[in-house]
């Protein structure tokens, strides 16, 4: 182990699994408290469609990324706010039409897929200084807006009506949640994939949420989840000579897992001490 | 309404949801200092009229004033803090990470505006209004994991924690007990008055709204249909169902 880590490879690695392992639990943490995953979901494909258009227009694949991402939220917000249908018809409407997108653009890539699946999987251990750069960058913008409106996004996420009814500039904190989501899924695009990006957003947020008593912990127990999941998911990568992205998503799910009964067998155990007095109320 | 000033103020509303009118024609005018109740059947636009007070639900036509401002965009930000709302009971996750005293707080984020943090002042206003409500001793327990009374009186708390002039109920008691509904009634009743708010219910209660308001509007396909004092309006509406 020590070994790979004179390679440069592999400090590039670390270090971005790092970074999209504190952006993507951070931006998890939003996502799970306020329930909209299925955003998220659509956001992620949409970058991934919106990566291969860059391929096969020969443009930078990360601003075609961003450019549908960007579009896609500046959709999506208005829709799950007042649009004519549910918001989860909506959703399922631009998640299958962005899935379906995506399929055909693949199939029309030119040559070799490679880069277009590389798109799709993620491959931490190939990612560049630029990459990092850009990680770096989305990952100190997230730290810094969540720090800047914390209150502002603790008022939101509990309810966003009493917040703006209280005059809190919800609706722009909320778009704003959005396009850190887009900003984050196109970050992490070269290092973990389009389709397992979301898990790391999810999975360690999810499993926070089970264990952590106020917002700010959460997202601090959220981020450790998420660098944990990207170092023990490369550690196995390396062990295993596996694909990195699905290891690292098999690690955050492994997390979640013992999160959850962690916070299982902490509910049971204070259940267990109100018994005794209900017996002894019975008797 | 005698010599009092107008604290809300609705003048000739229009408002529509999907292209169906909900609020039509409406007006309406409660002077400072009083504790008005709105009730009526569903789809009365009962919450919609509190929604258009908070400037959430914008009128198609018609002028309101709340505290003297015209409901315009740029008073809305303003209006919104010195209007304080308790909505519908809704639904919170048991684990969502918020402590009941930091759901108080978030009463005083708008006053606050961005980029501060709460002051001493506002810890105050908080401690004030968790104590006021009796539920002091729920501070540090997470708020998902309160009883249906208790969340109902700290999100009341919330409200006065903004130190408004306006406060707004929708269904307050809705969901609860009994019991619970009658102390919540009366806890109104004396935060209104110690407070010296004006004050809006919307309630399905008639009793509710009887035993605690100064005067009973009741709305049908929104308008105004009947305006009375809380006993005559008991019992005209009794009289209504027995005939």
């Amino acid at each position: 182990m020590m070994d790979l880590l004179q390679d440069v490879f592999m400090r590039h690695a670390i270090l971005a699994t790092f970074l999209a392992g504190v952006t993507c639990s951070c931006i998890g943490v939003l996502v799970v408290t306020m329930r909209i995953s299925f955003i998220g979901v659509c956001m992620s494909h949409a970058a991934f469609a919106g990566a291969l258009l860059g391929i096969i227009l020969g443009v930078n694949p990360t601003v075609t990324a961003l450019l549908l991402t960007l579009v896609s939220a500046g959709i999506l917000g208005p829709l799950a706010d007042r649009g004519n249908f549910s918001p989860d018809t909506s959703l399922g409407i631009i998640f299958s039409s962005s899935l379906g997108m995506a399929f055909l653009l693949l199939s029309i890539v030119p040559g070799p897929k490679t880069e277009a699946l590389g798109l799709l999987w993620g491959n931490v251990l190939t990612v560049g200084r630029t990459d990092i750069f850009i990680l770096a960058a989305v990952a100190l913008a997230i730290v810094v807006l969540l720090r800047l409106f914390f209150k502002e996004i603790q008022a939101v996420v509990f309810n966003r009506e009493m917040a703006l009814a209280s005059g809190i500039p919800a609706t722009a904190v909320f778009y704003g949640i959005l396009v850190c989501s887009g900003l984050t899924t196109v970050a992490s695009l070269n290092a973990i994939g389009g389709l397992l990006v979301f898990s790391l957003i999810i999975n360690p947020a999810a499993a926070a949420y089970q264990i952590a008593s106020d917002l700010r912990s959460m997202f601090l127990i959220s981020a450790l989840f998420g660098v944990l999941s990207g170092w023990g998911g490369l550690w196995l990568s390396c062990l295993l000579n596996l694909p990195s992205g699905a290891l690292i998503i098999v690690f955050s799910t492994l997390i979640f897992l013992g999160a959850a009964a962690f916070s299982s067998l902490a509910r049971s155990r204070r259940n267990s001490v109100a018994v005794p007095y209900l017996k002894g109320e019975r008797e | 309404m005698g010599s009092k000033v107008c604290a809300i103020l609705a003048d000739g509303i229009n408002t529509a949801y999907h292209g169906l009118p909900v609020l039509q024609r409406f007006s309406l005018q409660v002077p400072e200092g009083e504790l008005l109740g709105v009730f009526g059947p569903n789809g009365a636009g009962k919450s919609t009229l509190l929604k258009v007070c908070l400037g959430l639900v914008p009128p198609v036509s018609g002028n309101m004033r709340i505290c003297g401002y015209r409901m315009i965009r740029e008073n809305v930000p303003f209006v919104r803090k010195l209007t304080a709302y308790v909505p519908q009971s809704f639904d919170v996750d048991r684990r969502m990470p918020v402590m009941a005293a930091e759901v108080v707080m978030m009463g005083r984020f708008g006053r606050m505006g961005l980029f501060s943090r709460p002051g001493p002042n506002d810890h105050l206003a908080a401690g004030n209004a968790l104590d006021m409500l009796g539920v002091g001793h729920l501070a540090e327990r997470a708020f998902g994991r309160l009883s249906g009374g208790e969340k109902q009186r700290v999100i009341i708390a919330r409200g006065l924690a903004q130190e408004p002039r306006v406060l707004l109920m929708d269904e307050p008691t809705n969901s609860l007990d009994w019991e619970s509904q009658r102390r919540i009634c009366r806890l109104i009743r004396e935060v209104h008055t110690d407070r010296k708010l004006t004050t809006i219910i919307v309630s399905h209660d008639i009793d509710l709204l009887a035993d605690t308001c100064d005067r009973i509007v009741l709305m049908e396909q929104g308008c105004i249909v009947m305006e009375r004092d809380p006993s005559e309006f008991r019992h005209c509406c009794r009289g209504q169902a027995h005939s």
